[in-house]
């Protein structure tokens, strides 16, 4: 089992189908800086892949003011909750 | 259980938030009672090492960032020697050795080869790639 980190806005597609197409039973997706893009409602059909297991960093959220506007079916954590996915799963793969 | 970690910088500061995230997310890993044991700069990340790095004093100082994560646990600060010299980094030894007039990294970052990046994915428990 992996925790998957995307970094690029959801202009970016290459970098969510390879994720997606790596993405298994038990993976998490971690949306970090410009991917915050991707956990409002309207980019919901790119997470599609990521089977409601998609967590959003809470610091990046609020440097881009879009604290609130986040689709219900992602997770919001912060920093630390980043460190805890990175403890739950042996590895971890950035996609960018 | 506390965990040895690993954290390869590919982004430049200031012009991508690579750095800065990969420094925050070091910290939160030390506050987890976790080792944060090297810090690997590659690419562009190699300017996170520049010893005359000197931002506003009311903004993030990345390199000091990653100086004080050395001085609180002694974490190693791991710089590409071969993209450390296309991009300017140099130590005192490379300075010399190549006739330059000045060096710009000081420890505790070091200059070293590809083959520390591999022992530390080797020998830490978790890997984390920060990268533009």
């Amino acid at each position: 089992m992996a925790l998957h980190l995307i970094n690029r806005s959801p202009q970016a597609e290459a970098a969510y189908r390879d994720a997606g197409a790596l993405f298994v039973e038990g993976d998490d997706l971690l949306l970090i800086e410009d991917a915050c893009y991707a956990a409002l409602p309207a980019a919901a059909d790119l997470l599609t892949p990521f089977r409601g297991r998609v967590a959003v960093l809470d610091e990046d959220l609020q440097a881009r003011g879009l604290s609130g506007r986040v689709d219900a079916r992602v997770t919001i954590v912060d920093m630390t909750g980043f460190v805890t996915l990175t403890e739950k799963h042996d590895s971890a793969m950035s996609w960018f | 259980m506390a965990l040895t970690y690993a954290l390869l910088v590919q982004g430049a500061p200031y012009t991508h938030q690579a750095a800065l995230s990969a420094l925050r997310f070091g910290r939160a890993v030390v506050e987890r009672g976790h080792r944060l044991k090297t810090v690997f700069f590659y690419h562009d990340g190699v300017h996170n090492a520049s010893a005359l790095m000197t931002p506003p004093q009311d903004e993030v100082h990345l390199a000091e960032g990653w100086r004080s994560l050395h001085r609180g646990q002694g974490t190693e600060l791991l710089v590409c020697v071969a993209a450390g010299l296309r991009r300017g980094l140099l130590d005192e030894g490379e300075a010399s050795r190549h006739g330059q007039i000045a060096s710009n990294v000081a420890p505790p970052f070091e200059l070293t080869g590809l083959g520390q990046l591999l022992d530390a994915m080797e020998h830490h428990d978790r890997m984390l790639t920060f990268s533009p």
